[in-house]
């Protein structure tokens, strides 16, 4: 995640610490020290969902898969993420919602010392749930919303699905929860960014994270609709320029970049532009600390029957399962070569990654597109959209294409 | 690497196991809930160099054998000599007292948490 708020408007936010190493800086509360080294995990406590979105990663399902974990296998999971000094655990699916122990798992995770958020549709949150969630120790939630009614109702599957969403928003805020909208951009809802955009700021939602699609479960399926490198480009600039426009007005909306680390380098060169030389350099110090594309290390994912992957987008390889060792063995596992290899990527990179000025602070992008497109983990990231000379290579020129 | 599939063999591996002597405290548990759902699940072996151990490096998820050989030799191509994979659903795991999840609750495993249809092991 990169948060354009923290870097183009020094929007102070809870998650600095754990992002650029800021924790210093902030007066808010921080994950710091050991927590900083572990990754963000993400746990699909279920395959169960009341919708069925086009860009679903999980491939999610009307009907829970079998052999998901029970409430005890979860609460004993979740002590072993706090013994490991995991900073925090984002209850997702499927719709976490359809889980009726959640509040428990909540509780569980919370007094184990975990900082719980959640990620859903939004659908099923009523303001009593909301409520006792919140009760239970949750910090953070976050509705998709992938563009304005009709665009949004399509891309989930479900008539009203958007109403319902906002009633889930309100629910959110109403019980005094911090609350944030998640858009993917695709082909079909990209027309529809400063409308959501314009939504959150009336709504009064606290944060904006603007999705790149990546190429996982039914994503996979949807590339087609994924935008050309210009046109991404052209939203990033837009989310960019929205954020300053925001702050400029007085309305600190927190907006963050997820998904492509493109956007770092699109980001220092953005600020280059618009700000000036030292602003750029102290932008790019930020995003070195930060670290670039988190597959593998900032970031993991255990799925609803216990398996653990890289992101959770990389559904379809499982480095193990916590059913037969705890997390933290199966990430710290030295005979893994594909793990240490990532850890690594610096130095099996390939293709226009290899050489680019920016790779500090990208780290290649998405691992997954590059498997997905190329067949090849170390391949260039399909989505990259800096030009060759923000790239410091000589003798190109233009936007690369997707076949780049 | 070399794309010749090795073939095993694949008798019964337990024909002898009366001859043998048995620890009962050890690898008595087994962890019998699924792995796959949609595609079945191929545990995935990798050997670096022939001087090496055979190392379990996890799995991937592919609807058959072909496909699963494709995804590994994509993820570990570039570094293994040898790649074994086996399915998931004809894989029987066994963990030592104590070292399964079900057993670091102290809850066994119940009906609840191996879905209908699914055998996961004949133990289960």
């Amino acid at each position: 995640m990169i948060s354009v708020s923290k870097l183009l408007c020094d929007l102070d936010a809870e998650g600095d610490g754990l992002r650029y190493d800021a924790a210093d800086e902030s007066e808010k509360a921080q994950i710091r020290e050991r927590k900083q080294r572990r990754p963000v995990v993400v746990w699909n406590c279920t395959k169960q969902c009341n919708l069925y979105c086009d860009h679903c990663y999980a491939a999610a399902e009307t009907e829970p898969a079998p052999g998901e974990l029970t409430t005890a296998e979860g609460k004993r999971f979740l002590d072993e993420l706090a013994e490991f000094g995991a900073p925090v655990v984002l209850f997702s699916g499927g719709e976490p919602l359809a889980r009726e122990d959640l509040v428990e798992l909540v509780a569980h995770a919370s007094d184990a010392g975990l900082r719980p958020v959640l990620s859903t549709n939004g659908t099923l949150l009523t303001e009593e749930r909301a409520v006792a969630l919140r009760e239970a120790g949750l910090k953070y939630v976050g509705v998709s919303v992938d563009g304005m009614p009709e665009r949004n109702d399509a891309f989930r599957g479900q008539t009203g699905a958007f109403d319902r969403a906002l009633d889930g928003i309100a629910a959110s805020q109403s019980a005094g929860l911090k609350t944030g909208l998640r858009y993917t951009i695709t082909r079909h809802n990209a027309g529809d960014l400063e409308d959501v955009v314009a939504l959150l700021a009336e709504r009064g939602v606290d944060r904006f994270c603007f999705y790149h699609l990546d190429y996982g479960g039914r994503g996979a399926e949807i590339r087609d609709v994924d935008l050309t490198p210009e046109e991404r480009r052209e939203a990033v600039r837009r989310v960019c320029d929205l954020t300053r426009e925001y702050h400029d007005r007085g309305h600190e909306i927190e907006t963050l970049l997820v998904g492509n680390y493109a956007d770092a380098g699109y980001l220092v060169e953005y600020a280059r532009r618009e700000l000036g030389e030292a602003a750029a350099d102290r932008i790019r110090g930020y995003l070195l600390k930060n670290g670039g594309d988190p597959t593998g290390e900032r970031i993991a994912d255990v799925d609803y029957q216990g398996n653990a992957h890289l992101t959770q987008f990389w559904q379809g390889y499982s480095l193990g399962n916590v059913r037969d060792r705890p997390f933290g063995d199966i990430w710290t596992d030295e005979f893994n070569p594909l793990l240490d290899a990532l850890r690594e990527r610096e130095h099996h990179l390939t293709g226009r990654c290899a050489d680019c000025r920016y790779q500090d602070i990208c780290r290649g992008g998405s691992r997954l597109r590059a498997l997905s497109v190329g067949d090849d983990p170390f391949g260039p990231d399909p989505q990259c959209y800096l030009t060759p000379e923000e790239r410091g290579i000589d003798g190109e020129a233009g936007v690369p294409g997707a076949a780049d | 690497m070399n794309d010749e599939a090795v073939r095993s063999d694949m008798s019964d591996p337990d024909a002898d196991s009366t001859d043998r002597e048995r620890d009962d405290a050890a690898l008595e548990a087994a962890v019998d809930a699924p792995r796959g759902d949609v595609s079945r699940e191929w545990e995935l072996f990798v050997r670096e160099s022939t001087d090496d151990p055979l190392t379990h490096a996890g799995s991937v998820s592919a609807p058959s054998a072909e496909i699963a050989r494709e995804q590994a030799e994509w993820l570990f191509g570039w570094t293994a000599e040898t790649l074994w994979l086996c399915p998931a659903d004809e894989t029987r795991r066994f963990a030592a007292d104590g070292v399964a999840l079900a057993d670091r609750t102290g809850e066994t495993a119940t009906d609840d948490s191996v879905g209908a249809g699914e055998t996961g092991g004949e133990e289960a």
